[in-house]
């Protein structure tokens, strides 16, 4: 079976990615799914000398698609056909994946069953016989601990050992099954799984089945078995759960233990509404104290000035000069908007700290456990805008890249939360870069002006995310999430997925942050800055009542949110603003639009029409606000 | 056996009293449905009986034809819930077939089915169900056989006894998190959110999603 391909499947939170990234050691390749945005990674692993292709396909509780990731599962299976499917499960959920495993069975590919988590399992006292349950599934059944690297010679060992099994659940729709089975039969591959989900109501799965066989399908199987999909599906849950009910009661010991378990005290506490706001609180200063003073300050200073400023830009610069560069290139790579200067230094010397440290937080986060706990604690915020807990990680991210945060918004399931979360970071998030600069510049003033700055920010975010709610059509997408336990994280997996984040920062990010110099150095070289600083400059200065000199920041800002932010910070130091007039600006300009590179992705993502109706109305609303802000302030002394 | 013209008569106090609930009062407008939907004279009747009385052109309903009209109402509404969400009929059935059980149904199996189903407030077309005795027994404290998630205390273990919802996706979800009627589930907490346990998964869902959770002790 060489060049064949292994697949890993399995429900989430089961450890799967911890025993493929220990299975295939560190050279796995992660990329997106073709055509959307999941993860998949792949990598090969060696047995008996030979190199097997593997891949890791996103977790999923059923391969009857609702979400992304089981789409992607499911098309993977249909359309690379691997020839062993490794199923990972968690013993302490072992009917979860009985479920799986009876979806995973009507494609007889040969299987082997790796019962994981083995020590969690021991801790809540259940047991299972894996020798019975070989026996009564026939394929192999392996016990591990990934996390403890136990076990996993076994699965090498196995794999080749793998078995298609023939306990097949007789549904009791058989005859329905049977039907549509007999046409699909020899004509395409996993006939018998593609019929399940036909009668299951899948619409998706229609596109593996041949146009001259649709038809057909309608009209002599589908019209004559009068059967609904809502119905089959809950008939075969049922008759699953009869089978999986008769398994574990061969197979599954359990004896609950009433001990105490720190973990899970931790689990329970970080969900409790007193203690669990504390530990967000905690985590969330920590977080700042990490990613925006320690990553964003200590480390870009560094990055900043001495690596690029005092020792790479000189290099850059003399061999630019040594090799007798034209002067318009020399300009395009490190003039005022060089590539160099502007696009490499934003990206490695300021962005990438601050991710790194970001993506090292979020896998913590996540890796532990504790995310989920954190959508559930957020959930009644968030849906008082339209969205659920599990906008927590957009939301997240906003803070620290906005461009990464519009790519993550399609974790989300429906237009509407999408749509939403679009606006608000378009709108009110202010990404890393901007929120140090403008934080020291309002808390140069007084706290007064910070806190006015924030309940600015927090209006906006909470007024037009219930606007939104209001108008979007569509249903909101209410809470529903499973909590896994909470546990020490994996090191070797937390890097392992800063890594596939990084490149994909790489990848993704870095060619806009291009992009969107390239188009900086034009529009200056043909003087379009300064006409069109001359075509707002009316609004900042009457309606706004700003210096005119603001004017080039703000559209600076539209550039690089940081830049502008920064321009702002040197004219307050200067003296050139009052305490009102920074207030004003420091507003405004977290709520103008969205720098260059997020425009470009909101673009890439939403179409033109969509991005010009949502820059033109942030637009309006920030210098709306401002000019509000403006009458307000008379009254108030900061 | 009810008369045929026992039967004109229940049927029409429950069209009437439906459509005043709507706030539509003239009538005209209702004399013509209900010589549409019941028979030509039944309105005359109605009024020489005692159940409607003519105000100009408003219709009103007497002490007791409101009575009858309310509780035929009722009966019919439960008696969808029943077909669609025990019995899993089809949603386009069930007014039919509850029309003809309205009639047959006594206040007391009412009170049963609308007690075994948790007090449901509406049908399964969104009209509301108007409450009976039952209800306010329950909300005094009597609690039903079966009831929404939300109306549990924390810490007690149930048994699920069905999911009721039109969302697709959610019921498809909630049955791969191993939330699949009959099965035994402890209720954690409720605030910020519903945390519960099925088996050894702990699932968090929203007070919406809980609502439409019902359990039974």
């Amino acid at each position: 079976m060489a060049n064949k391909l292994i697949a890993f499947v399995g429900n989430p939170n089961v450890g799967k990615s911890v025993l493929f990234n220990k299975l295939t050691g560190q050279y796995s390749v992660v990329s997106n799914y073709s055509g959307t945005s999941v993860d998949v990674t792949r990598g090969t692993i060696k047995i008996d000398g030979t190199d097997y292709q593997a891949v890791d396909t996103p977790g999923v509780y059923s391969l009857m698609p609702l979400s992304e990731d089981e789409q992607v599962t499911r098309d993977l299976i249909i359309r690379e056909k691997p020839s062993v499917i490794v199923q990972v499960c968690d013993i302490k959920n072992i009917e979860r994946s009985l479920h799986l495993f009876f979806e995973l069975a009507m494609f007889k590919i040969p299987m082997i069953m790796v019962l994981n988590m083995y020590d969690e399992a021991v801790h809540s006292g259940i047991k299972i016989n894996g020798y019975q349950l070989e026996k009564i599934l026939q394929v192999p059944v392996i016990m591990t601990a990934a996390t403890l690297g136990y076990g996993l010679e076994k699965i090498i060992k196995k794999i080749p050992q793998a078995a298609t099994t023939p306990f097949d659940i007789v549904y009791s729709e058989e005859k329905a099954v049977s039907c549509v089975d007999e046409v699909l039969k020899d004509k395409i591959p996993y006939s018998r799984a593609i019929s399940v989900y036909l009668l299951c109501g899948d619409k998706g799965i229609s596109n593996y089945i041949p146009d001259n066989l649709k038809n057909f399908i309608q009209t002599d199987c589908l019209k004559k078995i009068n059967i609904n999909a809502d119905s089959f599906n809950s008939r075969l849950f049922n008759d699953r759960n009869n089978a999986i009910k008769r398994i574990t009661g061969n197979a599954k010991i359990v004896k609950h233990k009433n001990k105490f378990e720190f973990l899970q005290f931790i689990g329970n506490a970080a969900l409790n509404p007193f203690i669990g706001t504390l530990l967000l609180l905690c985590i969330l200063y920590l977080m700042y104290e990490f990613v925006g003073v320690f990553m964003a300050g200590t480390v870009v200073d560094f990055i900043q000035t001495s690596v690029f400023e005092n020792f790479l830009n000189p290099i850059v610069v003399n061999i630019l000069d040594y090799i007798k560069t034209p002067d318009i290139v020399k300009d395009f790579l490190t003039g005022e908007y060089g590539l160099w200067t502007v696009a490499v230094t934003y990206a490695f010397a300021i962005i990438f700290p601050i991710i790194t440290g970001f993506f090292l937080f979020l896998g913590l986060l996540e890796d532990s456990g504790y995310l989920p706990r954190l959508s559930v604690m957020l959930d009644r915020i968030f849906s008082f805008i339209g969205l659920n807990g599990k906008a927590v990680l957009p939301m997240i991210l906003g803070l620290g890249c906005g461009t990464m945060a519009v790519l993550s918004a399609r974790v989300l399931e429906t237009r509407k939360e999408r749509m939403i979360i679009l606006v608000l970071l378009s709108l009110a998030v202010p990404c890393s870069a901007q929120l140090g600069i403008i934080l020291a510049m309002l808390s140069a003033i007084s706290y007064k002006a910070t806190i006015i700055w924030f309940c600015c920010i927090l209006v906006s975010i909470l007024g037009i995310g219930k606007l939104l709610a209001y108008f979007i059509k569509g249903e909101p997408n209410n809470l529903i999430i499973e909590l896994p336990n909470i546990r020490i994280p994996s090191l070797l997996n937390i890097f392992s997925k800063i890594k596939m984040r990084l490149e994909w920062y790489l990848k993704e990010i870095v060619p806009l942050f291009v992009i969107a110099t390239a188009f900086l150095f034009f529009i200056d070289k043909i003087h379009l800055l300064e006409k069109i600083e001359k075509l707002l400059s009316p609004v900042i200065v009457y309606f706004l009542g700003l210096p005119i000199e603001t004017t080039s920041t703000f559209i600076m800002g539209f550039l690089r949110r940081d830049y502008g932010a920064s321009g702002i910070y040197v004219m307050a130091q200067n003296g050139l603003l009052t305490h009102t007039q920074v207030l004003i600006t420091a507003v405004v300009i977290t709520l103008f639009i969205p720098c260059l590179a997020q425009s470009l992705i909101v673009i890439k993502e939403y179409g033109v029409r969509i991005a010009a109706v949502v820059f033109a109305a942030v637009t309006a609303y920030a210098v709306l606000f401002g000019g509000l802000l403006k009458f307000l302030l008379k009254f108030v002394n900061i | 056996m009810k008369t045929k013209e026992n039967l004109d008569v229940e049927e029409s106090l429950s069209l009437i009293w439906t459509s005043i609930q709507r706030g539509d009062t003239n009538f005209n407008k209702i004399d013509a449905v209900v010589k549409k939907g019941v028979c030509e004279n039944v309105m005359n009747q109605l009024i020489a009986e005692g159940y409607v009385l003519k105000d100009n052109e408003t219709i009103k309903l007497t002490a007791k034809g409101e009575e009858i009209g309310r509780e035929i109402t009722r009966r019919h509404r439960l008696t969808e819930r029943l077909l669609a969400d025990v019995l899993e009929f089809d949603k386009t059935a069930i007014d039919e077939i509850a029309c003809d059980l309205e009639h047959n149904i006594s206040t007391e199996l009412a009170d049963s089915i609308c007690t075994l189903l948790g007090h449901p407030t509406e049908c399964p077309h969104g009209a509301p169900i108007p409450s009976g005795k039952c209800c306010q027994k329950s909300e005094n404290k009597i609690k039903s056989i079966v009831f929404p998630l939300s109306q549990l205390d924390p810490g007690e273990e149930v048994k699920l006894a069905y999911i009721v919802t039109t969302n697709h996706g959610y019921l498809h979800k909630l049955l791969s998190l191993g939330l699949i009627p009959g099965v035994k589930i402890i209720l954690h907490q409720k605030f910020p959110s519903f945390i519960i346990k099925v088996n050894e998964t702990q699932i968090a869902v929203d007070e919406e999603v809980a609502n439409l959770i019902y359990v039974r002790k």
